[in-house]
C-alpha cells in the first residue's frame, strides 16, 4: 500500500540575520502508513512545527524529499497537497466567516463540491460538539473550541493525511476527549496522522508509532510500549512527587524522553 | 492557476457581500465625499482652468483627479492594511496555502481583489460624473479595465508595504509620507504645470501623476503626458511581481 507519509533526509535550515544558518531540521526521515498515527514528541524548540512545514511544502526544505501519498511537495504541491489536511500550531482560522461559511469557502479550495462539503461539514460540527455555533463566527468562540474547530476543518475534505500541529493545547479534559475520539475516528478510517506533541500521554494514547525529537534530529522511533520497555523495563517507578512523598506509577514515555535526550519534555499534565 | 486564484478572490468577495452595508461605506462614501466637497465647494469658486493647454470646468478636472485618488486610496488600504490583517492577525494566507491553492495565486487574488473593491468605487465616481455631464461615457466605460490596472498598482503599493511593515503602525510612515503626498501633489487638485520645475519632474515619475493623467485623457479628452503614463506603467510592472515575492520572502522561511 502507498505510504501516506515518505520522508527521507529532510535538512532545513533557517536563515539568521547574522552568522550561519541554524539548522533546525537535521537529516530525519520517516513514513507514515495509511490508517497510522504518528506522532513527532519533543519539548519546545524540538523541530516539529518546522519539520510540518516542510511537509506541507509551505517551507522549502534545503534537501531530503517529502512525498504524501507518492506525490512529491515540492514538485508537485497541488496534488500532494490535495491530499492533506493542516491544522497549524497557531491559529489561522478565517474569521471573516461563520463556521459554516468558512467550511465551505476552504473545501472550495481544494475544488471540492459545495453540497458534499455542506453535508460532511454539518456531520463533523455534530461530531466535534460545535453544531449550534455553527453560524456564528469564530472569533465569537473560546479559545479550546477555535482548536477543535481548526482540527476539525482539517479534517473536512476527506484528506489521506492530516497535520495536527499540537493539537490539543489550550483544550479542557473533555475537549480534549472528544477531540482524541476523532483522530482515533479518521484513524480508523484510514486516514493518516502526523502530530506533533510534548504531552507525552498525548502521544501514548494516539500514536501508533511516536518519534523521539530533540534538537531537529530523531533520536528513536517505535511504538510507545516498545520504546518504554526498551528503554525504562516494565517495573513501576518511584517518583518522590513532594519532599517526603513517594508514589509509585507505570513507566511512560516521559521518562524515556529523559533517558534517551537528557531533556525534560515540560509540557506533561 | 486561474481557477484557483479566483477561488481565493470569490472568498473576498463573499467577505464584501456578507458585511454589504459596511462594504459599500467604506467603498463608496469616500470617494463621494471628495467629490462633493471638491467637486461643488472648490468648482464654486473656480469655473475654469488650463491643463495642458486645455480649458475645463474645475468641476470636471476634479472629478476625474478623484478617480485616480480613489484608485489610490481604496486599493493602498485594503492592500496594506487589509493584507498585513490577513498575513499576521489571521493569518489567512498561511492557512490557503497549505491547500491545493499556493502561496502566489493567494497573493495574486489579494491585489486582484484590492483593486476589485478600487473599481467598484471609481465606478460610483465615473457614474456620477457621467450623469452630470463632465465624463465623457464612452470613454468612462472604456476607461474601466484602465481603472483596474491603476487599481492594481496601488494594491500592489499596499501589499509590497504590507510585506515589509514590522508593525501595522508602520504602515503609517508610506501612508504620511508617500500615499498622502501624492494625493496632494500628484495633479488630482491642481495642474502639476503649476509646481516649480524640478518638483513637478519628480512628481511625474510618482505613479499617481500617470494614473489622473490616463483617467483624465480618457473622461476629458485630454492630451496625454507620456513620461508620467509611462512612469506609472513601470510602477505597476515592477511593482506587481515584487509586493508577491516580497510577501512570499516575508512568510516562507
Ligand atoms: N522562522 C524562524 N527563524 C529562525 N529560527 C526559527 C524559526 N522558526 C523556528 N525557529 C527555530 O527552530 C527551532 C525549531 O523550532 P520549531 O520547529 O518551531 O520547534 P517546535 O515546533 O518543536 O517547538 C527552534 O530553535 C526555533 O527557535
Ligand atoms: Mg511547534
Amino acid at each position: 500500500m502507498e505510504k501516506a507519509l515518505n520522508v527521507r533526509h529532510l535538512v532545513k535550515e533557517y536563515k539568521m540575520p547574522k552568522g550561519p544558518a541554524f539548522r533546525a531540521v537535521n537529516d530525519i526521515s520517516f513514513e507514515i502508513n495509511q490508517g497510522e498515527c504518528f506522532g513527532l514528541l519533543g519539548p519546545n524548540g524540538a523541530g516539529k512545527s518546522t519539520t510540518m512545514h516542510c511537509v506541507t511544502g509551505f517551507y522549502p526544505a534545503n534537501s531530503g524529499s517529502i512525498e504524501i501519498m507518492g506525490r512529491d511537495v515540492s514538485q508537485d504541491p497541488k496534488s500532494a497537497r490535495q491530499q492533506l489536511g493542516v491544522c497549524h500550531q497557531e491559529e489561522t482560522l478565517d474569521n471573516d466567516f461563520s463556521l459554516i461559511q468558512q467550511l465551505e469557502s476552504y473545501a472550495g479550495y481544494f475544488g471540492f463540491a459545495k453540497e458534499k462539503a455542506l453535508s460532511r461539514g454539518w456531520e463533523l460540527l455534530e461530531r466535534f460538539e460545535l453544531k449550534d455555533r455553527a453560524h456564528q463566527l469564530s472569533e465569537h468562540l473560546s479559545g479550546g473550541m477555535r482548536r477543535k474547530f481548526q482540527v476539525l476543518r482539517a479534517m473536512l475534505t476527506e484528506p489521506k493525511l492530516v497535520i495536527l500541529d499540537e493539537p490539543s493545547t489550550g483544550l479542557d479534559p473533555e475537549a480534549r476527549r472528544t477531540l482524541w475520539n476523532e483522530i482515533n475516528l479518521f484513524k480508523s478510517n484510514g486516514g493518516a496522522i502526523l502530530l506533533s506533541t510534548h504531552y507525552m500521554d498525548e502521544a501514548q494514547r494516539l500514536c501508533d508509532r511516536v518519534a523521539i525529537i530533540s534538537k531537529g534530529k530523531i533520536m528513536d522511533c517505535r511504538s510507545p510500549q516498545e520504546l518504554i520497555a526498551h528503554y525504562i523495563g516494565l517495573d513501576p517507578i518511584e517518583e518522590e512527587i513532594r519532599p517526603g512523598y513517594k508514589l509509585t506509577r507505570p513507566p511512560n514515555l516521559e521518562d524515556v524522553y529523559l533517558k534517551v535526550t537528557g531533556q525534560r519534555l515540560g509540557g506533561s499534565v | 492557476m486561474l481557477h484557483s486564484i479566483f477561488r481565493v478572490w470569490k472568498r473576498y468577495y463573499d467577505v464584501f457581500r456578507k458585511n454589504l452595508v459596511y462594504g459599500v461605506v467604506t467603498t463608496f462614501v469616500e470617494p463621494l465625499l471628495y467629490l462633493f466637497a471638491f467637486g461643488y465647494g472648490l468648482g464654486s469658486l473656480i469655473p475654469t482652468l488650463d491643463y495642458m493647454g486645455v480649458t475645463l470646468e474645475y468641476r470636471a478636472f476634479i472629478f476625474a483627479g478623484i478617480v485616480g485618488q480613489t484608485a489610490l486610496f481604496i486599493a493602498f488600504f485594503e492592500g496594506a492594511y487589509g493584507g498585513f490583517i490577513r498575513m499576521y492577525y489571521q493569518r489567512v494566507f498561511q492557512a490557503i496555502a497549505v491547500t491545493p491553492v499556493t502561496l502566489t495565486e493567494v497573493l495574486w487574488a489579494e491585489i486582484l481583489w484590492d483593486a476589485t473593491r478600487a473599481t467598484f468605487g471609481i465606478f460610483a465616481v465615473l457614474l456620477i460624473g457621467s450623469i452630470v455631464g463632465d465624463f465623457s461615457i464612452s470613454g468612462a466605460i472604456a476607461y474601466l479595465p484602465i481603472a483596474f490596472l491603476s487599481s492594481m498598482l496601488f494594491a500592489s503599493l499596499g501589499v509590497f508595504v504590507a510585506s515589509k511593515a514590522k508593525t501595522i503602525e508602520e504602515i503609517g510612515y508610506p501612508q504620511y509620507l508617500f500615499i498622502f503626498p501624492m494625493f496632494l501633489f500628484c495633479g488630482v487638485f491642481f495642474p502639476i504645470e503649476r509646481l516649480p520645475e524640478t518638483v513637478g519632474f519628480v512628481v511625474k515619475l510618482l505613479p499617481l501623476t500617470g494614473v489622473a493623467v490616463t483617467a483624465r485623457s480618457f473622461l476629458l479628452k485630454t492630451p496625454v503626458d507620456w513620461l508620467s503614463v509611462s512612469a506609472s506603467i513601470v510602477w505597476l510592472v515592477v511593482f506587481v511581481p515584487l509586493s508577491i515575492s516580497s510577501m512570499k520572502k516575508r512568510l516562507v522561511k
